[in-house]
Formats: C-alpha cells, sequence, structure tokens
C-alpha cells in the first residue's frame, strides 16, 4: 500500500508540476493586487477596427452581444459596462485570459473598433491558474489547459492527504514533524476563528 | 543531501497542509459549484446609535464595530438624502448598514456564508491593504504559501531524481506533462 502511494504521490506531482508553477505565480501575484475600485487597466496596446452593421432592432445590450460575437476575439467571460460614451456610440469591455478588451462601435462609421489591453506574463498566468474545463466558451488550447488545472487540483488533494499518510506510514513520531504540523494547524483555525 | 530534502520537502508540507487543503476544497467546490446547494444565512437586526457616534460613515461602522459585534472592512460607502448606507465586509460575512439619522437607527442586513463558500473567500483573498487585520494575514499566508510551492516542488523533483528506478517512467511523465501544459499556455496567450 505505502510503496502505491508513493508512487502515484510522485507521478501526480510529477505530471502537475507546471500547474503548481503557475499557481505559485498567481499567489504571489495577488499580494500586489489592488484593492476594489483601484484596478488600472494595462495600456493599449493594439487597436483593430472590423465593419459592422447592426439590425435597427436591437437594444444596446444585444448589439453589444452580437458585435462580441461578430469580432474575432474569443475567450471573452461576459460584455461589461455597456454604456454610451461621451460621443454617444455604444461602448463596452471584456476579459480573456489574455486580459481587458475595449470594443467602442462607429455606428455612423459602421465600424467597431477593438482596443486590446494585454496583460503581463504573471497577470496571464494569474487569469489562467482560474481555468477549468467548463469555464467560459473557451477556445480548444484553453479548455485543454482547464482539463489539465482541473486534474491537477484532484493530485493537489491527493498529495496533500497521501503526503500526511506517508509521514504517518514511516516516520510518525518525529518531534519537530509534530510542531511543524500543531503549529500550522493552531494558526489556522486561530485565524479561522477570528476572521468567522 | 538526500535526507535534508526529504525533512525540508515534509517540514513544508506539514507546514502547509491545513492551507493546502483549504485551497484544494475550495478550488473543487469553485469547480463544482452547481452540484452544490447554497448555504447561507442572512440575518437583520436593528440597533440604535446616538446622532454623535455617526457624524460620518466611518465613525458609525467605527462604533458597530466596537459595541454592535460588527467586524470586516469598510467598503460601498454611499450618503443619501435619507441617511447613509455602507457594507462591512471579511471573507465568509457580509454586512449592509442603513442608518438613518432622523430615527437614529441602523439596520443592520448579515448575509453569512457556509463553510465551502468561506472556503472560497478565503482562497480569492487578496492584498495587504485590508482595514481587517486577519485578512491580512491570510493573504500573508497565501504568498508564503505559494513560496511553498515552489520550494516543494523543487525538492519534490529532486527527491524523484534520487530514486533511480523511476528516473525514465518518471522522466516521460514529467515531460508528457511539461509539454501538454506549456503548449496549451502559449497557443492560449498566442489566440487572445
Amino acid at each position: 500500500m505505502y510503496e502505491w502511494v508513493k508512487k502515484i504521490h510522485m507521478y501526480a506531482g510529477l505530471l502537475s508540476f507546471m500547474a503548481f508553477g503557475v499557481w505559485g505565480v498567481a499567489g504571489i501575484q495577488s499580494a500586489f493586487l489592488p484593492p476594489p475600485g483601484g484596478y488600472e487597466p494595462p495600456d493599449i496596446a493594439q487597436e483593430k477596427e472590423f465593419a459592422f452593421e447592426g439590425p435597427g432592432d436591437l437594444d444596446d445590450k444585444e448589439l453589444a452581444q452580437r458585435i462580441f460575437r461578430a469580432s474575432e476575439v474569443r475567450m471573452g467571460g461576459g460584455v461589461y459596462n455597456i454604456h454610451r460614451n461621451e460621443k454617444g456610440n455604444l461602448a463596452f469591455f471584456l476579459f480573456t485570459w489574455n486580459g481587458r478588451r475595449d470594443f467602442t462601435y462607429l455606428e455612423e462609421q459602421k465600424l467597431v473598433r477593438v482596443e486590446f489591453r494585454d496583460n503581463n506574463m504573471a497577470s496571464y498566468l494569474s487569469s489562467m491558474h482560474t481555468a477549468f474545463s467548463r469555464r467560459h466558451p473557451a477556445e480548444l488550447p484553453a479548455r485543454l489547459w482547464g482539463y489539465y488545472n482541473e486534474f491537477s487540483t484532484w493530485a493537489f488533494l491527493f498529495m496533500t492527504i497521501s503526503g500526511v499518510y506517508m509521514w504517518i506510514a514511516t516516520r510518525p513520531r518525529l518531534p519537530w514533524a509534530r510542531i511543524c504540523l500543531a503549529g500550522a494547524a493552531v494558526v489556522g483555525v486561530t485565524l479561522w476563528v477570528v476572521t468567522r | 543531501m538526500f535526507r535534508l530534502m526529504r525533512n525540508v520537502h515534509l517540514i513544508l508540507g506539514l507546514v502547509f497542509v491545513v492551507y493546502a487543503l483549504l485551497f484544494a476544497l475550495s478550488s473543487l467546490f469553485i469547480i463544482y459549484r452547481p452540484w452544490f446547494p447554497e448555504s447561507r444565512v442572512e440575518s437583520e437586526r436593528t440597533v440604535r446609535v446616538a446622532a454623535e457616534q455617526a457624524a460620518t460613515p466611518r465613525a458609525l461602522a467605527l462604533e458597530l464595530m466596537r459595541n454592535h459585534d460588527l467586524k470586516g472592512d469598510l467598503r460601498e460607502i454611499e450618503q443619501t438624502d435619507q441617511g447613509m448606507e455602507f457594507v462591512v465586509m471579511r471573507p465568509g460575512t457580509r454586512a449592509e448598514v442603513a442608518y438613518s439619522p432622523s430615527s437614529g437607527e441602523a439596520k443592520i442586513k448579515t448575509r453569512r456564508q457556509g463553510f465551502l463558500e468561506m472556503l472560497v473567500q478565503l482562497h480569492v483573498n487578496h492584498g495587504f491593504w485590508h482595514d481587517f487585520l486577519p485578512s491580512n494575514a491570510w493573504s500573508l499566508l497565501t504568498v508564503l504559501g505559494s513560496i511553498g510551492l515552489f520550494l516543494l516542488g523543487a525538492t519534490g523533483i529532486y527527491l524523484w531524481f534520487c530514486h533511480h528506478e523511476e528516473r525514465v517512467i518518471g522522466g516521460v511523465i514529467l515531460a508528457v506533462g511539461l509539454i501538454y501544459s506549456l503548449t496549451t499556455l502559449a497557443l492560449t496567450r498566442a489566440t487572445g
């Protein structure tokens, strides 16, 4: 039993190695995230325009959805902040794994302008750490990453439990190991209680 | 060296075991959330607060925290003709406060999440800007846990490599994982 658990523990870790790295980056990056309302989108990396003529019987929300579907932008989770800008043009934005995309519908010119605000690498990995198989209407590569991320979550749970099992099965009386576990448990439970 | 790495791996694992369980369980809850029923408790109460202790939303919030069992970060302040409204929140609990100076009453609507949703809120808790100190402590644990994850990975790789009979099959598994994950990451980056 012990040998098999050890083998699976090792293989699960090797297979999920990259996911753990991505989670580590996301966790460290989270320390530097701004408070609510303090988010500053990245600078515009590029702009694209495409021709579009919206049907006359749609409201702004439906039109925004139609524009998004007509665009080449993919993997958007939802359309946000649908409004008319100071020039009266329909404007909204959405988020992809790669960053925010700002849309403006120039109705008179029958054009849609898309501004790409690309995430830096740490923010990109942070957004990818949230992926799972059924999240968003994702394209194939993101969906495949989502399956990997989801598998790695199960592997992580297994490794946590099997790690404790392997300690108990081999060296349960190590005093410093007991102190580490007890200390961690005390800190965790105390924080839980004061937060709850 | 093997013995040292093995001990470091064990120490890191045990130090972060509670936190690892928190993250693993909350992640699985996020993934399979539709399968779970909502489990939150909502309650409402009214407390009297003298006008001089409610001169500003912040003064009122501090008074409620000191004497009426409210704790968390002060957010979403709105001042209206009828009085003021704000939210006091901490991971797992959100209290919406509406104060009317004419009646001197503060209505407090509290929404307390169940165990799993509480785990999720601790998972997404971030930054060191909180007025509520335990939230900063959870953020610190997130950073330390993330560094621990890197060290666990590095020591784990070393320990695997020392198992000579596992090098070939382990190497294949590691390569498959890296090729698959790096390819999907690169393609997703390129597609957007």
